[in-house]
């Protein structure tokens, strides 16, 4: 089945890594995916946002133009992008930038903060893994296991406690996502 | 004592330059010391455009002919791929000075190891005598009919000076073919830059003055006079730069 | 089996070139093409080869210049702004009969125009790469895969017509990260420089001249040669894929990332019971215009040009096919903002439906 995901948030906030380890692991698994970085031409604190397309068959237009699943960062974010989910989709959102109200009755909407969970476990950087995680916990698209060899490789030059903390950060969200299970 | 005969690199033709034009000197300068240095084979010869494209029906070594200005660049591309060759660029001062200004303050600094010849004759010679970057102040030129005039153009353009600034060039200097020993120590220059490319020192840079009888309209011997009067003063020959001596 | 690699549409062209053959590349930053210099700086010295960042897109492109004449498989890249810097060392390479691969990932324009994606240099591409007549064959792959074959295979058509090749890819493909399958690399032997090279490598013991000026019958008879080898690649080298053609009433015409989200398009449409198909150029030059001529008119309501530049580039080389015997439409997003898979389907259907209304 073919599922779209579009990360969005600001330069800094690890959209794009997230994006690429998404993509990566659903070609581990043997999918077909694409990813497509789009940046404004800010170095850093810029807009960001990527499209992930996951599919079992060769993906013919990397393009859509509603997504599934919309992961919004901040309120920049969110107001730029809440139309561009499908009806039906998954809007998930960073609860400890987003406090206002999400305006779309007719997505499933998962708020959680991921930024104020990330820093409990130790380091802000891991927000965007912990939006994988409940992206897994909710949907499945992959498989915990092979987002773990992703990270593995991912950091295998890092010091083991950096691996350690994103796995740490993976099973939170996982947590989070099984509250809000997509049949 | 040695024959005196025609130098291997050049074609057993006449040369089509003017009456009195020194590039044919220059030329046959640069291939009598590839002889002395017996680079014949190995040389190859980046040739700019202007006069210069001439080298074309009189140089019999390795030719390639590139774009207005770009010799250095081209130059770079031959000598980063194929090391072991001698590789100059013979450029006049429009190519070199003007249009071809980035190419050679880019390929002198990051000391490519080739050799440029500067002919300046401070002027655009076979597009009819216009001003070039290095025509002399109240010169006379085509565009520039009542004399070159700083207020509006500028001021000549001394690439030695320039170049020497550079940290990479490794040899930089001038020399005016118009008498027997600046002919003498010019062929002593271009040799000199010649063995340190060949033992991989880097950039080297050989700035000869020239003449251009026909757009300065002047007879020959009237441009080895004016020369002296005029060019000589200005862009003062000498060594710019010698960073093997340095070391010594 | 070849290696499979999760890889950037840029970065998957540079690996390509290195197996390819590629031991020379110059060029100049830019957006969206900077992988390409940013993979090669590092990659091409790890086999032996050569990578000079220039001063300019001018001098790069002469850099490649000089290496080509030494027989070495030389290539730059850029996007239009520097492409159009670049114009006139192609027109000399393609005056001094060098082989060159010179890549386009191009942007919205004109002018400095948009860093964004965009399809907007197809003009530029096919009908006046630099001054004085000349073109090149220009390949618009539509993935990552088929960036890597072409690129890989590039200096086999520059070498055997001894004439510069383009790709032309927009900086959506090349910045989408796909997976590709990486060919072996391709030894590289400098005892079998070109005979027409100035290496003295192969063991030339005699004058080489490369030149990009000529005396004018000299010049004439090359142009005549060069109008030869245009007519023959058409006859030879055309590449194009057409998809749910054969009873198609409305095909749409589209090449690089438009082609896929027209795809796309295309098989919804066909889940509507639409009878729509797809032409793609794999080559812009030559043109497949037998495609699109020998289309049956009786059939054909109407062929739809989809680009992601408005307005359409394509278009002119579409109608001398069509010759009138259907109409020509458009469809079309630009200066950096992306075609999408909604916005190309109802584009389409409001024709095709429009059409049977």
């Amino acid at each position: 089945m073919k599922q779209s995901f579009v990360f969005t948030g600001s330069g800094g906030q690890g959209i794009m890594s997230a994006g690429i380890t998404l993509a990566h692991t659903a070609i581990d698994m043997g999918k077909h995916a694409t990813y497509l970085p789009e940046y404004g031409p800010e170095q850093r604190g810029g807009s960001a946002k990527c499209t992930v397309v996951i599919n079992d068959d060769t993906i013919v237009s990397p393009l859509p133009r509603m997504c599934d699943n919309l992961i919004v960062m901040n309120e920049v974010a969110l107001a730029k992008f809440i139309d561009d989910v499908k009806p039906g989709g998954v809007l998930l959102a960073n609860a400890s930038r987003i406090k206002g109200e999400i305006e779309r009755d007719d997505v499933r909407v998962i708020a959680a903060p991921v930024d104020d969970i990330a820093l409990e476990i130790g380091d802000p950087r891991v927000a965007n893994i912990i939006l994988l995680g409940i992206l897994i916990g909710a949907t499945e698209i992959v498989s915990k296991e092979t987002l773990i060899e992703s990270l593995k490789d991912k950091f295998k030059d890092k010091k083991p406690q950096v691996l350690e903390m994103n796995i740490k950060a993976l099973n939170s969200g996982i947590e989070i996502g099984e509250q809000h299970k997509i049949n | 004592m040695a024959e005196y005969k025609r130098a291997s690199l050049l074609a057993d033709s006449p040369s089509g330059y003017c009456p009195g034009c020194l590039h044919g000197l220059a030329t046959k300068l640069i291939a009598e010391v590839i002889d002395d240095l017996g680079q014949a084979d190995n040389s190859l010869n980046v040739i700019s455009v202007g006069c210069s494209a001439l080298n074309l029906l009189y140089w019999s070594g390795d030719n390639l002919s590139v774009a207005h200005g770009r010799a250095p660049a081209a130059a770079t591309g031959i000598k980063r791929t194929n090391p072991e060759r001698l590789v100059f660029a013979y450029q006049g001062d429009g190519d070199l000075a003007a249009i071809g200004l980035a190419e050679i303050m880019s390929a002198a600094n990051r000391g490519e190891n080739f050799t440029v010849i500067f002919a300046n004759n401070q002027t655009y010679g076979m597009t009819g005598g216009q001003m070039a970057p290095t025509t002399l102040i109240g010169q006379k030129t085509t565009t520039s009919i009542y004399g070159r005039d700083p207020q509006t153009t500028g001021y000549p353009m001394k690439m030695c000076e320039l170049i020497s600034t550079l940290e990479a060039p490794v040899f930089v200097a001038r020399y005016a073919l118009n008498s027997p020993k600046g002919v003498n120590d010019a062929r002593k220059g271009i040799k000199k830059a010649f063995e340190l490319q060949l033992a991989g020192k880097g950039f080297t840079f050989i700035e000869l003055l020239t003449n251009c009888p026909t757009n300065w309209k002047m007879s020959p011997m009237q441009t080895l006079e004016y020369m002296n009067t005029n060019t000589i003063p200005y862009f003062k020959p000498g060594i710019y730069k010698d960073k093997e001596a340095d070391v010594k | 089996m070849g290696e499979k690699r999760f890889m950037k549409g840029n970065e998957a062209i540079a690996e390509a070139a290195v197996r390819g053959g590629c031991r020379f590349f110059a060029g100049y930053p830019i957006t969206p093409q900077n992988e390409i210099p940013e993979y090669l700086s590092w990659r091409l010295p790890e086999v032996g080869g050569v990578y000079v960042q220039g001063e300019s897109e001018i001098s790069s492109v002469n850099m490649v210049y000089g290496a080509s004449a030494m027989g070495t498989r030389a290539m730059t890249s850029s996007s239009g702004p520097g492409i159009s810097l670049k114009a006139e060392g192609i027109s000399y390479l393609a005056a001094a009969m060098l082989p060159a691969l010179v890549v386009n990932i191009s942007r919205g324009g004109p002018g400095l125009g948009s860093i964004q994606p965009a399809q907007s240099d197809y003009l530029q591409a096919t009908k006046a790469l630099g001054h004085g007549g000349f073109h090149c064959m220009v390949f618009a792959p539509n993935s990552a895969q088929e960036a890597v074959d072409t690129v890989y295979e590039a200096w086999e058509y520059a070498e055997r017509d001894r004439n510069p090749v383009l790709v032309l890819m927009d900086g959506c493909l090349g910045n989408i990260m796909e997976e590709v399958e990486l060919p072996p690399m391709k030894e590289v032997i400098p005892e079998e420089a070109p005979e027409w090279s100035l290496s003295r490598r192969n063991g030339r013991d005699y004058q080489g001249n490369i030149t990009p000026i000529y005396t004018e019958p000299i010049l004439e008879g090359l142009n005549a040669m060069a109008g030869e080898m245009y007519k023959a690649w058409e006859e030879d080298d055309v590449k194009v894929e057409e998809f749910m053609v054969d009873d198609a009433e409305y095909v749409v015409v589209a090449y690089g990332i438009a082609s896929r989200v027209s795809k796309e398009a295309v098989l919804k449409l066909r889940e509507e019971g639409y009878k729509v198909g797809l032409i793609r150029p794999i080559t812009l030059f030559p043109f497949p215009k037998k495609s699109i001529h020998d289309l049956d008119y009786s059939r054909v309501k109407g062929i739809i040009d989809v680009e992601m530049t408005i307005p359409a580039q394509m278009r002119d080389d579409i109608e001398l096919q069509v010759l009138e015997r259907c109409p020509v439409y458009e469809y079309g997003r630009s200066g950096g903002c992306l075609l999408d898979d909604d916005g190309v389907y109802e584009a389409i259907k409001d024709i095709v439906a429009g059409g049977e209304a």
